[in-house]
């Protein structure tokens, strides 16, 4: 029973989060976001009822499997795209600003899409995902490369409304965004927390891999992630110097999610050596 | 025209689907603010002219609108010639006589003048398409009637369908969306760069009107923090007195000023740039990543074009502010199609709302119709039977009675109006009620 619900899941989470999208997409485009009354009560409790359903998914693969659900490259695409939307569902309880909603919702979409495509019906078992430490280790990578995600989302709208009213050219994005104060404060305050987390990550990382593995830091997956650790270290300092402003800062954000896709898709796939599992 | 009821207040018999009314008015469309401003009233003239109109024996309900762009009276005629003449020469014609030319007065009648009053509450007939003060002035004009009395059942109703039709094109249309004029152009931009104008920190270089303009749709919007940077004492001065509160600079100190700010308007008659890009540079160097808002609202312009090119810095000339206006306009008007079809379900309503009033008289006469022949068949028959049964018999010929007219009476209600005249003619015949007159 449970093996049927998680694989009709990898249908089933995709579709409702590309319903809530098209939702919010209706709200964000209307003339006037509260004419479109309908999609404009349902989008929220839609959303919400989604994330509660992908929270049980995720609870359920953890059961069933009794270990982790991030063994395999689509079950951490899909913990990413979970956390990126109880991330949406907090900001959006906390500001009642629901016009970035459409875009947050898209790019959970594009990640639990993508989990979905590369899932496979048995994930690796293996003693190390049994281990509690690992997924300490993992959970802070994950939440992470979450905060990441939202950082990026909110560092494109960010730059869609720099373009707008340093060009004067007022496209769609101009009103009915939250002011460019408000889209970099988030920007940064997701960089900061995702670049804490992704710290925590690597620390616990080589705490552990210097125990089990050797030359562990020749992984490829491994230099990937230093990488990107070090662009967002760089991006945060030069803001804290104040050599950067926000538009840099934005496009440091999109460069780093750039980076972890990569890190994800090709280095996983093709590259990595011990750390094939995420 | 003449009035057919005994209570000159009563709305006229049905005679079409809307009731008799009359809409006099001119605007900015039709004659010159010079004689617009001649035939606008103040409070206390438009109750003089409601009380004036009311005298008129053509003139049974009346209702005057005039703000600075138009000026309007809306009557329910007991005779519309009366009427008419009453509201021109009232209303229009003793104030400014050029007024008679062709062309400087409209006149609407019964559906039509539905119609334009619920467009005006909207905002579909204003100068600036979709502004919201037209909608508090009709509600005064609604109140103003209503104090003297000149408001009476059809123009009280018409009142609250154009006052429901103007908040909901507001609430459910953009059609009062975005800024469409200079000053809030400008807020609007402060709005969509800094989270709030509480705690923006406004730099004015030029004190002069235009810059007041701004100061003002600043200051309502929340910008307490004002600083002014001017050359010529007069202006400060003027300024001062208007904002108390804002920090009056030397036109040199504008500079010092500058890193702190966060909004600068230029509004300056000079004719060289007040502010180049160096200037700005410096001024962004010590600041900390916040961004500048830059408005020059010059003719030579004040403020470097270059200074755009800085980053963080927001550079807006009178160019890319009417392309701002321009594009909200044009999202309104593409709202109006939306609005009249608001306008179009509130005037159904008040459709209804009519009909079933014209149906009243009828339904009354055929009450009192039913009532006394159940009093005179009751009597015939009451002393064949016991005395005790007396009140009995009575509660039970009321009970009949009444449900017998219930459906009709609902029905006549609901169905009333000039759609159902030859219904409503019907059930007269039927019942005779035209020979029942008033006994």
């Amino acid at each position: 029973m449970l093996p049927t619900l998680l694989g009709a899941a990898n249908i089933l989470l995709p579709l409702a989060y590309l319903l809530v999208a098209v939702d919010y997409g209706l709200v964000f485009f209307a003339a006037k976001p509260e004419t479109a009354v309908w999609w404009w009560r349902a989008a929220t409790p839609a959303l919400r009822g989604t994330v509660l359903l992908h929270l049980a998914c995720l609870l359920g693969a953890a059961i069933h499997w009794r270990q982790f659900p991030a063994a395999t490259v689509s079950q951490a695409l899909s913990i990413v795209a979970c956390a990126v939307a109880v991330v949406y569902v907090f900001v959006e309880w906390h500001g009642r600003e629901r016009s970035t909603g459409f875009w947050m919702v898209s790019l959970v979409f594009f990640f639990q899409l993508l989990s979905s495509i590369l899932a496979r019906p048995n994930p690796p078992d293996r003693a190390i995902f049994h281990d509690p430490f690992f997924a300490v280790h993992v959970s802070l990578a994950l939440l992470g490369y979450a905060a990441f995600v939202v950082s990026a989302g909110y560092a494109f709208l960010f730059l869609q409304l720099y373009r707008d009213l340093k060009g004067g050219r007022f496209s769609t994005f101009y009103g009915k965004l939250p002011p460019l104060a408000v889209l970099e404060r988030m920007m940064l305050g997701a960089l900061y927390a995702g670049f804490v987390a992704l710290t925590g990550a690597v620390v616990t990382g080589a705490f552990w891999a210097e125990r089990i593995y050797a030359g562990w830091l020749l992984d490829p997956k491994i230099v990937f992630t230093l990488i990107t650790w070090a662009l967002y270290a760089g991006a945060l300092l030069l803001r804290r110097l104040r050599r950067w402003q926000g538009r840099q800062t934005a496009l440091a954000s999109l460069a780093g999610l750039a980076s972890i896709l990569f890190s994800w898709v090709a280095v996983n796939f093709f590259l990595s050596n011990f750390h094939d599992f995420l | 025209m003449s009035s057919q009821n005994s209570d000159p207040r009563d709305p006229l018999p049905a005679r079409g689907p809307d009731p008799l009314l009359l809409l006099v008015g001119t605007d900015y469309r039709c004659s010159p603010i010079e004689l617009r401003e001649r035939v606008a009233y103040r409070d206390e003239e438009a109750e003089a002219l409601l009380v004036h109109l009311l005298a008129s024996s053509g003139v049974a309900e009346a209702l005057a609108l005039s703000t600075c762009n138009r000026t309007e009276v809306v009557l329910q005629p007991s005779d519309e010639n009366e009427a008419y003449r009453a509201a021109l020469e009232l209303a229009f014609l003793q104030r400014a006589p050029e007024l008679e030319r062709p062309g400087c007065l409209y006149v609407k009648r019964n559906g039509d003048a539905m119609r334009h009053l619920l467009a005006v509450a909207s905002g579909l007939e204003s100068m600036v398409l979709g502004e919201p003060e037209i909608l508090g002035q009709v509600k005064h004009a609604a109140a103003l009637a209503e104090a003297v009395g000149a408001a009476g059942p059809v123009l009280r109703r018409l009142a609250r369908s154009a006052l429901a039709a103007g908040k909901r094109a507001r609430q459910e249309t953009a059609i009062a969306s975005g800024a469409v004029s200079l000053g809030y152009a400008v807020v609007e931009l402060a709005k969509n760069i800094f989270s709030g104008l509480t705690d923006c920190r406004v730099l004015l270089v030029g004190a002069g009107e235009i810059a007041r303009a701004v100061a003002r749709n600043l200051t309502e919007r929340g910008a307490r923090d004002l600083r002014v940077a001017n050359r010529g004492a007069e202006r400060a001065r003027q300024f001062q007195e208007e904002f108390p509160t804002a920090e009056m600079l030397s036109f040199e100190e504008r500079f010092a000023a500058l890193p702190e700010a966060d909004l600068v308007i230029a509004s300056t008659g000079a004719d060289e740039p007040v502010m180049t890009r160096q200037q700005i540079q410096a001024a962004m160097e010590r600041r900390a990543s916040r961004p500048l808002l830059v408005v020059d609202l010059g003719v030579p312009r004040n403020v470097e074009a270059e200074a755009g090119r800085i980053e963080n810095v927001f550079l807006h000339s009178l160019d890319s502010l009417d392309h701002l206006i321009e594009r909200n306009l044009k999202r309104r008007r593409d709202e109006v199609r939306r609005v009249e079809e608001i306008l179009d379900q509130e005037l159904a309503l008040f459709r209804a709302w009519y009909r079933g009033l014209q149906a009243e008289p009828l339904i009354a006469r055929l009450q009192k119709q039913a009532e006394r022949i159940r009093r005179q068949e009751l009597e015939l028959v009451l002393s064949r039977f016991p005395e005790a049964t007396h009140e009995e018999l009575d509660r039970l010929t009321r009970a009949l009675v009444r449900k017998i007219l219930h459906h009709p009476s609902s029905r006549l209600r609901g169905r009333g109006g000039a759609g159902d005249l030859p219904r409503l003619d019907l059930v007269r015949e039927l019942f005779r009620l035209d020979d029942e007159g008033e006994g």
